[in-house]
């Protein structure tokens, strides 16, 4: 009996996913509940999980795009497979002592395989068997790096694993990575396999159980992380029970749970270089995660598919700076939240997209969509990257339901606690880049949006008022658009309209 | 202003923070009253009473084991004059080494009595008289020995442990009123070599603050050397006739002890030195114990003067103000060092030595935590059969829930060199089983410390 698994629904408007990886290959035997493939939509990323335990057989490959409901894969459900239900797994355990595995005495030498031409030596960048598990043939056992690409390391044989070489070990091609004791006959069943992986994960678990110890900085790291301003506590440490070493202090870096400019974002992948006395040359790699690269997918499709470009402005800022002294501790204490920039920026920006409603609206296909409503996404900057929750109808709201939001958004984003929900059917976006010093930039428009609205810092400029040269705080403001629905005359008004509402915020009152 | 930063006190607290200020490149000066550099540590203190510790050890190790091991030698004699003459080069080497750092650091160095003019100068006067100003002062005066008020410091028969380590001829009978570590020390150099030692303590036991086990087992070994004892016994008069010193003193109950000896030595402790200074003139703040006031940042009450050692809070120890220094110099140049001060260790230079880190026994049924006890004598240790050193203890204690050490303390040989084991761990908050787990080389004094920690872990050691 075989189940036919299909893409399930992620979320309203997502109609189409794409396959990111299978975690399992095309023969496997899989668990229930095991995660077999990550999918990707244009939001964020999930798992498969197994629906019922068995063999599997892939129907759609890597970097495939289906549709809601098309079929992923099929899964066999077949003897040696542990039911749920007891009588079936005593059948099975008779199964095993029927035909047991017999180990052939023959140990299989694995070693590095010659990758290509100019490819010399290798690193195991991680083993996905530990010591001593029972491995299949052709099961994926280890990856492995080389400096063009990375590969999967397959079992040559089936049986005990024996591993030489440990992670991080570089090898030359030929060199021993590790032994097979050969097994002959069926695999165990899965019903070993689950003790075999039931045993590890509570050796694991053990070992990466925190401790009274686990996020205790080592002398030379504490003086490090105070000297940065970062908490031990946002620190995951990588010695023993999880102690902060000095190089996880050296690598530590702030984490920033505030808007960032959309633009950020398009910056290569890799980690910033670490400062370190001396000279070096030293590169690091690392695996894109599957976050970055939907996001760099999605930004290089908006350069590519929309017609953009950027009208700015500057805003006069000392009326709303002037406002905010005045009411700041009364309304701090009426609402519990402070009054920032932010609900000026998102008010001002729902009000002129009343005005000019192709701002607020988008392609789709054949057609433009209006929305009635604003659903104002707000750029974050999180430790694992870029995200863009949604404050919804903040047309409607007031100012300190718009500032709640946005606390509240901004720190399930720093958690990593976002739903998709909160994260999709934003109408417009708004990015801060000056919270990080941006004087001007051209963000990049949050798909499938039409606009995007850049704020950046306040610097005192002057500035000539009724023939006067005067000292204001000035922000430079920058509205990017997708001129295919947009027309100048109506993102450039709509800017102008912006800064109008901000240099006179009674404007926002009385609604002129 | 002349100088970046100007250290007042050239003590191991401040000519510590002088090079590691110069280190970060500020311009640095050191000034002190003394001839030679070093301050109390190096000149009258931990350096000089090393060198006689070890040499009354020698002599004692001649005349009590080495026909055991072996060695007919005629009996030993004592040559005072040798081992102070001995002991005077050694200090000379140190100081002239502290003087080659500061040659080697830049740090202009200043020989006079150092006191301020206004916040930002001092005045020195001296064999080089001047006036400097400097935009950050360091104030490392340290301490000098206290005195009981009715007692008349002759500094001949009645006197400090500056005088006793220039005494020209061994006591016949040495009373020392003070149970502390600079009493148990000097009192073993002239136990060794032949003094009859009487110890007189308020307290009703010797080195307090260390782990009661540490005194009982040190108090077993001095009695081994002749020591007598009385504690908790408050001491009333001290009286000189001649070449005899009168000490007497009441216990609890008020009845009056007399004890006569030929040299008594008045080691209740120290107190910080601040005289010669001039802090009002800086506005510099003292508490009512003559310290300088100083914040967790160890600055004083006015912004840019900071104070280290011993002329501060905590245990009066080198290595204390050493920290001190260094966390001041980093604290000026932006940086944001630490130090904890549970993990400072303390030592008794006797022999057997005690070393002693973290919190004691008393401390942690004081604040009610639930731990474990793992002890290990040296006289189950190999090594310490083979060296004759068979006496005292490691003992370690572990918190009873996650194993953490909380306080390691050792009585015996080595004692000092092992416990800077017991700092790192503590710093790491390594638990029991860590230490337990970890291969100690054999056969060494270190074994026991292992042992000690298998059998906090949860009573499993393998020796006994």
């Amino acid at each position: 009996m075989s189940l036919q698994m299909k893409v399930p629904a992620v979320g309203e408007s997502i109609t189409e996913v794409t396959i990111a990886a299978w975690n399992k290959n095309d023969g496997d035997t899989v668990a229930m509940d095991e995660v077999i493939c990550e999918l990707e939509s244009d939001k964020a990323t999930f798992e498969v999980t197994a629906e019922v335990a068995g063999k599997l057989i892939i129907k759609a490959q890597e970097g495939d795009s289906l549709e809601i409901g098309a079929v992923l894969c099929e899964i066999e459900e077949g003897a040696g497979v542990q039911e749920a239900e007891n009588d079936e797994a005593e059948e099975v355990a008779d199964s095993i002592s029927a035909e047991p595995a017999k180990p052939t005495g023959e140990v299989l030498e694995m070693k590095v395989p010659a990758v290509g031409e100019s490819i010399a030596e290798v690193t195991i960048s991680n083993w996905s068997k530990s010591d001593g598990d029972f491995v299949e043939l052709d099961e994926v056992i280890a990856e492995i790096e080389s400096d063009k690409a990375t590969f999967d390391l397959t079992a040559e044989a089936q049986g005990n694993l024996q591993i030489i070489a440990n992670e991080g070990d570089t090898l030359e091609i030929g060199a021993l990575i590790c032994k097979i004791e050969v097994v002959e006959g069926a695999a165990p069943s899965s019903s070993t396999d689950q003790t075999q992986a039931s045993e590890s994960t509570t050796l694991e678990s053990q070992s990466s159980k925190d401790t009274y110890a686990t996020g205790h900085a080592s002398p030379a790291a504490k003086k490090i992380l105070d000297e940065k301003g970062i908490d031990a506590s946002s620190v995951s440490g990588s010695g023993k029970d999880g102690r902060i070493t000095k190089s996880d202090a050296v690598e530590a870096k702030k984490a920033e749970p505030v808007p960032t400019p959309l633009a950020e974002a398009s910056k290569p992948a890799f980690a910033p270089p670490q400062i370190q006395t001396g000279v070096s040359r030293v590169q690091t790699r690392e695996k894109m995660s599957s976050l970055r690269k939907t996001v760099s997918r999605r930004l290089v499709s908006v350069k590519n598919e929309t017609a953009m470009l950027t009208t700015f402005n500057e805003v006069n800022m000392q009326p709303i700076m002037d406002l905010r002294k005045k009411y700041k501790e009364q309304f701090k204490e009426k609402y519990e939240v402070g009054l920032g920039f932010m609900s000026f920026f998102t008010k001002a920006c729902t009000m002129a997209l009343k005005e000019w409603p192709a701002v607020n609206g988008q392609i789709d296909g054949e057609e433009l969509v209006f929305s009635d409503y604003c659903d104002v996404s707000i750029a974050v900057s999180t430790p694992k990257g870029l995200v863009v929750p949604v404050i919804r109808n903040a047309e409607s709201l007031s100012f300190h339901q718009i500032e709640k939001e946005v606390v509240r958004l901004a720190t399930k984003a720093r958690d990593g606690k976002l739903s998709i929900d909160e994260m999709q059917g934003g109408t417009f976006t708004i990015t801060n880049g000056g919270i990080f010093g941006s004087m001007l930039s051209t963000p990049i428009i949050n798909a499938p949006q039409s606009a995007i609205l850049g704020m950046h810092n306040i610097v005192e400029r002057p500035v000539v008022e009724n023939g006067q040269v005067v000292v204001r705080p000035i922000m430079y403001v920058a509205l990017s658009y997708d001129h295919r629905i947009i027309d100048g005359r109506e993102s450039v008004s709509f800017l102008v309209r912006v800064k109008q509402l901000l240099e006179d915020p009674t404007r926002l009152l009385i609604g002129v | 202003m002349d100088y970046q930063v100007a250290v007042i006190g050239s003590g191991p607290g401040g000519y510590v923070a002088a090079i590691r200020c110069a280190q970060l490149g500020m311009k640095t000066a050191i000034i002190e009253k003394y001839d030679t550099l070093g301050g109390t540590c190096l000149n009258v203190g931990c350096i000089p009473s090393k060198a006689l510790l070890d040499s009354s050890e020698h002599f004692h190790a001649a005349s009590h084991t080495f026909k055991e091991h072996g060695i007919d030698i005629n009996a030993p004699k004592v040559n005072l004059k040798q081992m102070i003459a001995r002991k005077a080069d050694v200090v000379k080497q140190n100081v002239e080494g502290v003087d080659f750092l500061m040659k080697k650091n830049k740090i202009d160095v200043l020989h006079g009595v150092g006191s301020f003019v206004d916040p930002h100068t001092i005045q020195v006067v001296g064999k080089e008289s001047k006036k400097i100003t400097a935009e950050k002062i360091i104030i490392a005066t340290g301490s000098k020995p206290a005195n009981l008020p009715f007692v008349e410091l002759d500094k001949d028969r009645v006197i400090t442990s500056t005088e006793a380590l220039e005494l020209k001829e061994v006591p016949k009978h040495l009373i020392i009123i003070g149970g502390g570590v600079i009493g148990m020390e000097l009192g073993s150099v002239y136990g060794r070599l032949g003094a009859k030692v009487t110890v007189v303590e308020f307290l009703d036991r010797i080195i307090p603050g260390m782990d009661s086990t540490m005194g009982k087992e040190l108090q077993k070994s001095l009695k081994g050397l002749g020591f007598e004892f009385h504690l908790g016994h408050k001491v009333t008069e001290v009286k000189r006739s001649g070449k005899t010193v009168t000490v007497k003193a009441e216990d609890k109950a008020g009845k009056i002890i007399e004890v006569k000896g030929d040299y008594c030595l008045v080691s209740i402790g120290r107190k910080p030195y601040t005289a010669e200074l001039g802090l009002d003139a800086a506005g510099v703040k003292v508490d009512e114990r003559g310290r300088v006031e100083v914040d967790n940042h160890l600055k004083t009450n006015v912004d840019h003067i900071y104070a280290i050692g011993d002329v501060v809070k905590g245990a009066m120890l080198a290595h204390k103000a050493e920290e001190e220094g260094v966390f001041v110099a980093e604290s000026i140049a932006g940086q944001k060092p630490h130090i904890n001060y549970n993990l400072i260790p303390g030592v008794v230079y006797t022999w057997p030595e005690v070393a002693s880190v973290g919190y004691t026994e008393e401390l942690l049924k004081e604040q009610g935590r639930a731990f474990k006890t793992g002890k290990f004598p040296y006289k189950a240790l190999g090594r310490a059969r083979a060296s004759m050193d068979t006496e005292g203890l490691v003992k370690i204690l572990a918190d009873k829930e996650t194993d953490e050490i909380l306080g390691v303390h050792i009585c015996g040989a080595r004692a000092a060199d092992m416990i800077a084991t017991g700092v790192t761990a503590m710093e790491y908050r390594a638990s029991a089983e860590d230490i337990a787990r970890m291969s100690h080389a054999h056969p060494t004094y270190m074994e026991a410390f292992k042992e000690a920690a298998l059998a906090a872990t949860e009573n499993r050691p393998i020796h006994m």
